[in-house]
C-alpha cells in the first residue's frame, strides 16, 4: 500500500428517481398489487347475505355450518344472532352469487339433523360433518329475497321431485303417521307430511305428496286407506294374518286404489279421506260420502253412553249423515254450570236431504235452519235394543221450545237438541232377569223329571207297546168299512132319500091339508056361531022346548056325551100317539144321520149336490116343522069348537025347554060330530093322512 | 471488543474492497481491476432493499395470520384454525406450554424480527438510542433466528405428511402456511440485505474522504 489511491471521480449529485430506487421495490409493489387484487376480487365475487330466522340454532355455528342445495354447498353461515326482542335466531348466510337469483319467494330452508325414524336413519352424514342448512327452491330465477323464515321440519318434497300434493283427512279409526310412506302395490310412491289436527278439532289432516309418475293414478275415484299394523282374522278359511309390509307394520302407512272407473283428475291440494281399512274405503264409493259435507255440532244435555263415531244421523228415518267426532264440552259461561256435555260433530250429506243435485253445504244449512224454526231438533235415540247403541235423529218435536240453528257458531253451526228418547233396555232386561231368576226352576225341573220317568215307565209297559198295533188294526177296519160297497153306495141312496123327501114336502105343500082343515074348522065355528044366533031368537020358544025336553029325556044324551068324550079321547090319543110324538125325533135323527153322512161324504164329489139337497131338505123340514106347529093349534081349535058345542048342549040341558026347536040343530051337530068322529077315526086309522092329505 | 487507539477501517483509509475477489482498491475505483466487479464501498441501495423485502414480508405476514394455517379433518370434526386461534384453543384446553411455543415461534419472533429490522434500518438513517454494540448484537440475533423461523412451516409440513389417515383424520396445510413461509423468506432476505457495517458508519470520528454516496450521516 505504498501509493495513494487515485482520486475518486465525482459523480453527479442528483440522479433520477428511477435510478435512485432499487429494483427490489418491484416485489413489494407486485405483492401489494396482488393482495389488493385478491381482496377486490373476493369482495366483488362475494354473494349476498341471506338472513334465515330459526326457532333454535341448534348445531348451527358461524363459519362452519354450510347451506346446501341438492347436497352442494352454496353458502356458509357467517353470523348467528337474535332478532329484535330475542324472539328468534337470525342466521346470516353468505350465499353464492350464482344461486342468489333463484332464492326467491318459494325458497324453503331447514336444518338437517340426524334422525332415527321407523323408516330408517336420515341425515346420517351430519353426524360427521355437523348439521347443515338445506335449502330448496325452484329453477326459475325470480329475484333474490334476503329474509326467509326457516321451516321447523324438513318440507314434504325435500328432493324437489315433481309430484302431486294432496291433503289427507283421517276418518274414524284411521291414523296418519308423520313421514309415513304411501305405498302402491308394495312400492313407495309418496309420503305423508306433517299431520295436524284439523281446524274443527275433530280429525287429523296431513299434507302428502305422490311423486310423479305415480301421481297420474290419483283421481277423484281414488280411495286411501290405512295399512298400518296388522289384522288377524279367524274364519272358516282358517286363520289369516294380513299386513302390507314390514315397514308399514312398524311405522304405519297408507295405500290407495282407484276402486271405480270414471274418476276425474284432481288438482293440487285436493282433499282425500283415509279410511281405516280397505273394506271401508271400497264401501265409501257406494255410500254417499261424496262431495262436501255440512258439519254441524249438536250439544246433548244427557250424558249417556252408546253414541259412537260413525253412528248414523237420521232424518225422517232416512240416513242423511253420520257422527264424525265426539267430545265433551264444559262451558260454564254458556250453560251456567260445570257439567260436561256431549258435543257430537255431525257430517250431513246435502245430497241425502232431498235437495237438488249439486246442492252445497250452504243450501243444506239454509234448509235445516228453516226446519229448525219449525221445530226440528236433534236428539239421541236408541239404534239397537240389543247393544244399546245410540244414533242421532233429526226430528220435529211438538211444542219444542223455540230455538234457532246457530249458523255463526265456532267451529261449526250448532243445531238445537231435544231430550233423548232412549228405551231403557237395561232396566227392562234387569227386571226380566229378576223374574226369570225368581221362577221355581228347580221344582219345575223335578216335576218334569218325575213326569218323564212316569212316561218312560208307561211307554215301557207291554200294553202301551201293543197300542200302535191295535190302532193300526182299528184303522184297517175303519178303512175296510169306508171302502165297503155299502158305504160307497150310501151317498147315492141318501141322495135318493132326500129326493123323495123333497117331492113329499112339495106334495104336502100342494095338497094344503092344513088350509083345508082350518077351513073345515072355520065352518064348524061358523055353524056354532049360527047355533048361537039361532039361540038368540030361541027364548021365545023355550016353553015349547020344555015340552020337547020332556020328550028329549028319552034321547040318549049320555051316549052322546060318552061318544064326545071318546072323540076327545081319540083326539088326545092322536096327539099323544107314539107315531106323532116320534115324528120330530125321527126327523131329528134323520137330520143327525144326514149330517154324519154328509161329514163323511164331504170328500166325495157329492158335497155340492148334498149341500144343495140339504138346503132343500132344510126348507122342507122347516115346512114340516111349521105344519107340526100348526097341528096343536088346529087341535086346540077343534077342542074349543067341541067345548062350545058341549056348552050349548049343557045350556039345552039346563033350560030343558029349549029341546023342542033343537031337533035340526042337534041333527046338524050330530052330523058335524059324526064328521068329526069320522075324521077322528080316519086319523086313528091312518094318522099320516093329516099330513098326506088323504 | 473494541480495540482502543489506532484502529481504522478501510473506508476511513479511503479504500474499497472488491466483494467478489476481495482485492482492495483505492476509494473511487469504479470496477475491480482483477475480476471486473463493480466496486462500492457500501451497497448503494442496501437500505432500500431492506425496506422492500421488509414490506413484502409484512404483506405476506397478514394473510398468514388471518387465514387458516392448518385444516384438520377428523371423523366428526372439520376444523380450520389460524395461528393465533389455534394457540388460543390450545391454551383454553390447558396446553399452555404448546400454546406458548406456538405464540413465540409464530407471532413473537416474526413480529420481533420486523421490529428489529425496522429499528436497525431506521437507526442507520437517523441514529438510535441503542449503542452500536447492542445493535450489532440485535442484528446477529436476527440473522441467527431467521433460519429457525420456518419451524412453523416445518411442523405443518410434517403433520400434513404424517397425518394422512384417509377419512379418519387428515391434516392439510392451509393457505396461511404458504404465506407464513413467504413472510419468513422475505424477512430473511430483508435481514440479509442489511449491511451491518452501516451500524458503525456513523462513527463520530469519520476521516477525510467523504462517503461516496453522499448520504447524510
Amino acid at each position: 500500500m505504498t501509493e495513494m489511491p487515485p482520486e475518486t471521480p465525482v459523480e453527479p449529485a442528483r440522479k433520477s428517481l428511477l435510478e435512485r430506487l432499487s429494483i427490489v421495490w418491484v416485489i413489494p409493489a407486485a405483492a401489494l398489487v396482488i393482495a389488493l387484487g385478491v381482496a377486490w376480487n373476493s369482495y366483488a365475487e362475494r354473494g349476498p347475505l341471506l338472513e334465515l330466522s330459526f326457532q333454535t340454532a341448534s348445531g348451527i355455528r358461524a363459519g362452519e355450518t354450510e347451506l346446501r342445495y341438492r347436497d352442494v354447498t352454496v353458502g356458509l353461515v357467517e353470523s348467528v344472532a337474535f332478532t329484535q326482542g330475542l324472539g328468534q335466531v337470525l342466521v346470516g348466510v353468505r350465499l353464492d352469487r350464482d344461486v342468489a337469483e333463484y332464492v326467491d319467494d318459494d325458497a324453503q330452508f331447514w336444518v338437517v339433523r340426524p334422525e332415527v325414524t321407523p323408516q330408517g336413519v336420515s341425515g346420517l352424514e351430519t353426524v360427521l360433518s355437523g348439521t347443515f342448512i338445506e335449502g330448496i327452491w325452484d329453477e326459475t330465477p325470480e329475484g333474490f329475497i334476503a329474509r326467509h323464515a326457516a321451516e321447523a321440519q324438513a318440507p314434504l318434497n325435500r328432493e324437489g321431485r315433481p309430484g302431486l300434493t294432496l291433503r289427507l283427512r283421517a276418518a274414524g279409526m284411521a291414523s296418519l303417521t308423520e313421514e309415513a310412506p304411501i305405498i302402491y302395490r308394495g312400492i313407495e310412491v309418496g309420503r305423508i307430511g306433517r299431520a295436524e289436527v284439523s281446524p274443527d278439532g275433530s280429525t287429523v289432516e296431513a299434507r302428502a305428496i305422490v311423486f310423479a309418475p305415480h301421481d297420474r293414478m290419483i283421481s277423484s275415484a281414488t280411495r286411501f286407506w290405512d295399512t298400518s299394523g296388522f289384522r288377524f282374522s279367524l274364519g272358516p278359511g282358517g286363520a289369516r294374518l294380513d299386513f302390507d309390509s314390514i315397514a308399514s307394520l312398524v311405522s304405519g302407512g297408507i295405500t290407495f286404489r282407484t276402486v271405480v272407473s270414471g274418476g276425474a283428475p284432481v288438482s293440487a291440494n285436493a282433499l282425500f279421506t283415509v279410511y281405516p281399512d280397505e273394506a271401508a274405503a271400497r264401501a265409501s264409493v257406494f255410500g254417499a260420502e261424496t262431495g262436501e259435507t255440512l258439519v254441524l255440532t249438536a250439544i246433548f244435555e244427557e250424558n249417556v253412553g252408546g253414541l259412537a263415531v260413525d253412528a248414523p244421523v237420521d232424518l225422517g228415518g232416512l240416513r242423511v249423515g253420520r257422527v264424525t267426532a265426539l267430545t265433551g264440552i264444559v262451558d260454564a259461561e254458556r250453560f251456567g254450570d260445570d257439567r260436561v256435555r256431549l258435543a257430537a260433530t255431525l257430517a250431513i250429506q246435502p245430497g241425502q236431504l232431498g235437495l237438488e243435485d249439486g246442492a252445497g253445504p250452504e243450501a243444506a244449512l239454509a234448509y235445516l235452519e228453516s226446519r229448525v224454526a219449525e221445530g226440528l231438533r236433534a236428539r239421541l235415540v236408541t239404534a239397537s235394543l240389543l247393544t244399546g247403541g245410540l244414533k242421532v235423529e233429526l226430528v220435529e218435536v211438538a211444542n219444542a221450545a223455540p230455538a234457532t240453528l246457530e249458523t255463526d257458531a265456532v267451529p261449526n253451526p250448532v243445531i238445537p237438541t231435544a231430550p233423548a228418547d232412549i228405551a231403557d233396555v237395561a232396566a227392562t232386561a234387569e227386571g226380566l232377569y229378576n223374574r226369570i231368576n225368581a221362577l221355581p226352576i228347580e221344582q219345575v225341573m223335578d216335576s218334569a223329571i218325575a213326569a218323564l220317568d212316569n212316561v218312560a215307565r208307561l211307554t215301557g209297559s207291554e200294553d202301551i207297546r201293543a197300542v200302535p198295533g191295535e190302532v193300526r188294526a182299528l184303522l184297517g177296519e175303519a178303512r175296510g168299512l169306508v171302502g165297503s160297497e155299502d158305504t160307497q153306495a150310501l151317498p147315492a141312496r141318501l141322495s135318493a132319500a132326500v129326493g123323495e123327501l123333497e117331492t113329499l114336502v112339495a106334495r104336502l105343500n100342494e095338497s094344503d091339508t092344513a088350509g083345508r082343515l082350518t077351513a073345515a074348522l072355520d065352518a064348524a065355528a061358523e055353524a056354532a056361531a049360527g047355533v048361537d044366533t039361532a039361540l038368540a031368537g030361541v027364548p021365545g020358544l023355550v016353553d015349547r022346548l020344555n015340552g020337547i025336553a020332556a020328550n028329549a029325556e028319552t034321547v040318549p044324551l049320555d051316549e052322546l056325551a060318552g061318544r064326545l068324550s071318546a072323540l076327545l079321547d081319540a083326539a088326545d090319543r092322536l096327539i099323544d100317539t107314539d107315531a106323532a110324538r116320534a115324528l120330530p125325533a125321527d126327523l131329528s135323527a134323520a137330520l143327525e144321520e144326514l149330517r154324519a153322512v154328509l161329514a163323511e161324504l164331504r170328500e166325495g164329489g157329492v158335497v155340492e149336490n148334498a149341500n144343495a139337497t140339504l138346503a132343500s131338505a132344510r126348507s122342507a123340514a122347516d115346512d114340516i116343522s111349521a105344519a107340526a106347529q100348526d097341528l096343536p093349534a088346529l087341535l086346540a081349535r077343534a077342542r074349543a069348537v067341541l067345548d062350545q058345542a058341549a056348552a050349548t048342549i049343557r045350556g039345552y040341558d039346563a033350560s030343558r025347554g029349549v029341546g023342542r026347536d033343537l031337533g035340526p040343530a042337534i041333527r046338524e051337530v050330530e052330523r058335524a060330530a059324526r064328521a068329526v068322529s069320522a075324521l077322528a077315526r080316519t086319523l086313528e086309522r091312518n094318522p099320516n093322512s093329516i099330513l098326506f092329505g088323504r | 471488543m473494541e480495540i482502543a487507539g489506532a484502529l481504522r477501517t478501510a473506508r476511513e483509509m479511503g479504500l474499497v474492497a472488491c466483494t467478489r475477489c476481495t482485492r482492495v482498491w483505492p476509494g473511487g475505483t469504479a470496477r475491480c481491476g482483477r475480476c471486473g466487479h463493480r466496486l462500492h464501498s457500501r451497497e448503494p441501495k442496501a437500505l432500500q432493499r431492506v425496506w422492500a423485502w421488509w414490506a413484502v414480508g409484512l404483506i405476506a405476514y397478514l394473510p398468514a395470520n388471518l387465514w387458516p394455517m392448518l385444516e384438520t379433518r377428523t371423523l366428526v370434526l372439520s376444523q380450520e384454525s389460524t395461528i393465533v386461534g389455534g394457540a388460543v384453543d390450545l391454551a383454553r384446553h390447558g396446553n399452555w406450554g404448546i400454546a406458548l411455543v406456538i405464540l413465540v415461534a409464530s407471532v413473537a419472533i416474526p413480529v420481533g424480527k420486523f421490529l428489529a429490522i425496522a429499528s436497525l434500518a431506521l437507526g442507520v438513517r437517523g441514529g438510535s438510542a441503542l449503542p452500536r454494540h447492542r445493535r450489532q448484537q440485535l442484528y446477529e440475533v436476527v440473522e441467527y433466528i431467521g433460519r429457525w423461523s420456518m419451524i412453523d412451516v416445518f411442523v405443518v409440513a410434517i403433520l400434513a405428511s404424517l397425518v394422512q389417515l384417509g377419512a379418519v383424520a387428515q391434516v392439510s396445510p392451509g393457505p396461511a402456511s404458504l404465506f407464513f413461509a413467504l413472510s419468513v423468506i422475505f424477512t430473511m432476505l430483508s435481514a440479509q440485505a442489511f449491511d451491518s457495517r452501516l451500524i458503525w458508519d456513523e462513527d463520530p470520528a469519520p476521516l477525510a474522504p467523504p462517503l461516496p454516496e453522499g448520504r447524510p450521516a
